[in-house]
């Protein structure tokens, strides 16, 4: 575990937060994201939070920030 | 671990208790209407008519804004002013007294609300049973008598609950000559002057103008003056809310992080500066009516822009502590110290990130308040959009997050489910961004508030990113996930009451600043300055409205006929019928 | 009192904020003359709005030159008049009040918002650059169909818009021999003089005058058919000014039936 489950569920609720108001933001500067594309998105980005979360602590940990 | 405030104050515990249970089931109520009307107004599932969607609206503004989050706050403020002064009620059945006021009035109100599902309500008071005039009331939109009887026995019993306190701190200092009012004890009295003052004006709107006139003694009154006199409390009702939330960040969350409060005397000021500034910035809910002049709204503009202060202040300090307390327990680094605070701890997390929702609805809120760009938002959806991350997250989420400390203390039973609490607050966070984020950007193009079916016949809204069908579907997605917190929220509040052979595993001790009152001067603790500062800025931003309003048309207007508010909308079409009939002949 | 150092900058950089909110706000009065809604209207109780002069027949009228004032009336769940026609490119200044209860005088997506509370007049100057269709909606709770409350605003061309209002009449019957007379007004609300061309039909006989209107005022032209020319029966009649077209029908009747008819009646 690269951090804790309540860690992890938070930063999966932020990362879900920035894809919301990020998306509003870029259609302000004229960049749509589509509503599916967006979930894809979503699904990939909770994915590889949790795929970090729970790869083993092995050899030189990486800090990932 | 010291005692629990159970055990040592058991009375003022019962009271708090029987607060927060009335609180929670208004809490249930509103939010169960809350999803209807998420689904309604987005035609995602409509399964009442029309009609009643106002009976909900109603029933979901003022079960939530008045009878949750107040019954909340005067619980909370009898166990901060008992906990803080270490000394119980006066007189404990004057507490109970005004519990019941409050309890009384909102059954009244609650009832004539919930008679508009019926279809034949019954007679009362010479009118209908029915109130679907929402939370504000507008005259001449008529309720029940009833209603307004309701809501006045309520602010009696909240008036005579800030008296209380009053005199439980007039006894301590009795007993304590020369001690500094204890910084909770502080925040209640302020929080009180402030509502005292507010609550004049919607007092005066019920007693003097609505009542009267509802009961027919009464003939007429004049709808923009009982409106004036409604926003006058109705800006600072708003900080009624929110304060709450503060006393619980100032106190509660610097130590769940770990540390303590970073400055006393700060604390002092930002809660004198709400007292100073929350009243005379009412006009900046009627920047769009007739009949009050520009001058008087750029003066409430200005107010309300430096009514940001004290918010700044408190985020400053808020993250101070935290930080503070992060860096106690271990936490190094620019940005890394984040890490370290207790984010297991659902009472922390669901603080917060209510304060980070704060945060970000504050600048929503200078958009309201930025006179001319509120041509843009007045009465759009953006509008609920930003009252949902201020008193429907920063406020409500605080005081769900606070319930996790305190109730414990207050049942001494073990909070049921940490992990599922944890899970309930993040719920909140992610539902409440998908909502007001859906609601920002439909108000933006133009989609109002306070309707059941936003969707028109002449016209499609110009909705330049994405689609209608797209805002909708996240607004109700954002409202369905809000309402499953709620539910879960509750459903641990309950398993944790029945919670019988625990121990509770909180510390209920709350540290003193790191600055503490010593560092500010004595005049911060004079409240009879504050309160006459106070009076004269009200004075100085509404005495020529008011008399502007009352001398144009009236104190009781020209001729203003009641409209109650029935399901028979033959009644309507009858009367705009005769009037057309009369122009047209 | 003692205050930690980047509490003091802090509170210096938030104090800057907030007056440069301040000063973005007067600026957008003072600078770019965004006025708000004041008090400069005379109040009005809306038991004597049939009676007055403004919103007794709530429209559009020229006030000026590119200025048009529209008078609306918002009531339980309509707004009166609808649809409001304005031209663009002119300044119109709405004049809005209510009959009854609060409402609300929104147009979706624009500045155009403002309440319309009963005894109070709303004024709001706007103008509209292109031509079009806005829905105008009630954006405030005002009863059980306040859902349904709308009005549409059409924006018309500039050089498209007129205030001309035509009527005309003739008698239902007239005898066999008399002249049958076609009376048509046209008015015009606009300032400036009305140059046109008026056409009628009546039967198969056709008509034409040119008229010169002056600015808010009205003229009556009267075209003339020899009955005898028309012959006895039902004959249509059309009046055409600009795009304004009135219809209707004479009956031309023979001497003996209106005698005949005559007689019966008396």
């Amino acid at each position: 575990m690269h951090t804790s489950p309540a860690k992890l569920l938070i930063l999966i609720a932020l990362s879900l937060v920035i894809l919301v108001e990020g998306r509003t933001v870029l259609a302000f500067f004229g960049i749509n994201i589509p509503p599916l594309e967006t979930a894809l998105i979503g699904l990939v980005v909770i994915a590889t939070l949790v795929i970090w979360a729970i790869r083993p602590l092995r050899g030189s940990p990486t800090k990932s920030e | 671990m010291t005692a629990l405030f159970v055990d040592e104050y058991p009375a003022e515990a019962r009271l708090v208790k029987a607060a927060f249970l009335s609180s929670f089931i208004a809490f249930g109520i509103g939010a169960l209407f809350g999803i209807i009307q998420a689904l309604h107004r987005t035609d995602i599932f409509r399964f009442i008519d029309s009609i009643k969607y106002y009976t909900v609206l109603t029933g979901h503004g003022v079960f939530l804004v008045i009878a949750f989050t107040i019954f909340f706050l005067v619980g909370l403020y009898q166990w901060a002013v008992t906990d803080s002064l270490e000394r119980g009620s006066v007189d404990i059945r004057f507490t109970w007294l005004w519990y019941g006021l409050m309890a009384i009035g909102s059954l009244l109100a609650g009832i004539s609300i919930l008679a508009g599902f019926l279809d034949q309500p019954p007679m009362v008071l010479g009118s209908e049973l029915r109130a679907n005039v929402l939370f504000t009331f507008y005259a001449p939109l008529e309720a029940n008598p009833l209603y307004y009887i309701g809501l006045a026995l309520f602010l009696v019993g909240t008036w005579l609950a800030g008296i209380d306190w009053f005199r439980t701190w007039w006894a301590w200092r009795d007993e304590n000559p020369g001690k500094r009012i204890p910084l909770r004890t502080f925040m209640v009295l302020t929080t009180m002057i402030m509502f005292f003052l507010g609550s004049i004006g919607v007092i005066v709107s019920i007693l003097v103008f609505i009542l009267p006139w509802s009961l027919e003694i009464t003939e007429s009154l004049n709808p923009l003056l009982t409106r004036t006199l409604f926003w006058f409390f109705g800006h600072m009702i708003v900080y009624f809310w929110l304060l709450p939330a503060y006393l619980l960040w100032y106190s509660v969350l610097p130590k769940l992080s770990g540390g303590r409060l970073f400055s006393d005397p700060l604390a002092r000021v930002v809660f004198i500066l709400f007292v100073l500034l929350s009243t005379p910035v009412g006009i900046h809910h009627q920047y769009m009516d007739p009949g009050i002049a520009e001058g008087f709204k750029f003066i409430a503009m200005t107010n309300t822009m430096f009514l940001l202060l004290p918010s700044f202040l408190t985020a400053f300090t808020v993250v101070a502590s935290m930080e503070h307390g992060a860096r106690q327990r271990g936490g190094e680094g620019r940005f890394n110290w984040l890490r370290a605070l207790p984010w297991r701890n659902p009472a922390f997390t669901g603080m917060a990130l209510a304060g980070l929702i704060f945060a970000f609805g504050g600048f929503t809120g200078i958009v309201n308040a930025g006179m001319n760009i509120n041509y843009l938002v007045h009465n759009a959806l953006w509008i609920p959009g930003h009252i949902h991350a201020q008193v429907g997250t920063a406020t409500a989420l605080t005081l769900m997050a606070g319930s996790y400390w305190l109730v414990p203390q207050l049942t001494g039973n073990r909070l049921v489910g940490r992990q599922v609490a944890l899970f309930q607050v993040v719920l909140w966070f992610v539902g409440i961004v998908f909502m007001t984020n859906s609601m920002f950007r439909a108000g933006l193009v133009g989609v109002p508030r306070r309707t059941a079916e936003p969707q028109y016949q002449g016209f499609d809204y110009d909705v330049g990113v994405g689609s209608m069908g797209e805002l909708n579907a996240q607004l109700a997605l954002g409202g369905t996930l809000l309402f499953i917190s709620a539910m879960l929220f509750l459903v641990l509040m309950l398993l944790t009451v029945f919670n019988n052979d625990s121990e509770p595993i909180v510390d209920g001790t709350l540290p003193p600043a790191l600055s503490g009152p010593e560092d500010s001067p004595q005049v911060l603790d004079n409240l009879r300055l504050w309160f006459g500062i106070a009076f004269a800025l009200v004075v100085l931003a509404y005495a020529l409205p008011l008399a502007g309003i009352a001398a144009q048309s009236g104190l009781f207007g020209q001729d203003i006929q009641p409209f109650p508010v029935s399901s028979e909308a033959v009644i309507y079409f009858q009367f705009g019928l005769e009037y057309v009939g009369a122009f047209v002949t | 009192m003692r205050i930690h150092q980047y509490e003091k900058l802090w509170i210096v950089g938030a104090m800057i904020l907030i007056v440069g909110f301040i000063v973005t706000i007067t600026y957008g009065s003072v600078g770019l003359g965004i006025t708000m809604i004041g008090d400069e209207e005379e109040t009005i109780a809306p038991d004597e709005l049939n009676d007055d002069e403004q919103f007794g027949e709530p429209r559009v009228e020229q006030v000026g030159e590119n200025e048009y004032a529209a008078y609306v009336v918002a009531q339980t769940f309509i707004f009166q008049p609808d649809p409001i026609e304005i031209p663009a490119n002119n300044e119109i200044t709405f004049h809005v009040t209510s009959r009854d209860v609060i409402h609300g005088f929104y147009v979706p997506g624009t500045n155009i918002n403002a309440m319309a509370i009963p005894g109070q007049v709303a004024e709001l100057t706007v103008e509209f650059d292109e031509p079009g269709e806005h829905g105008l909606i009630c954006h405030e709770y005002c009863g059980s169909g306040h859902h349904t409350m709308e009005g549409l605003i059409v924006v018309q061309p500039e050089d498209e818009f007129d205030l001309t209002e035509l009527s005309a009449e003739t008698p239902d019957t007239v005898t066999s021999g008399e002249q049958v007379q076609l009376n048509a007004t046209v008015e015009n609300g606009q300032l400036e003089p009305l140059e046109t061309t008026v056409d009628a039909e009546i039967g198969d006989q056709t008509f034409q005058q040119n008229i010169t209107v002056d600015g808010n005022s009205t003229q009556d032209v009267t075209f003339t058919a020899e009955s005898t020319q028309l012959g006895v029966g039902e004959h249509d009649w059309t009046v055409t000014v600009d795009d304004y077209e009135e219809t209707g029908s004479v009956e031309v009747v023979s001497n003996e039936t209106a005698a005949a008819e005559g007689g019966e009646e008396s």
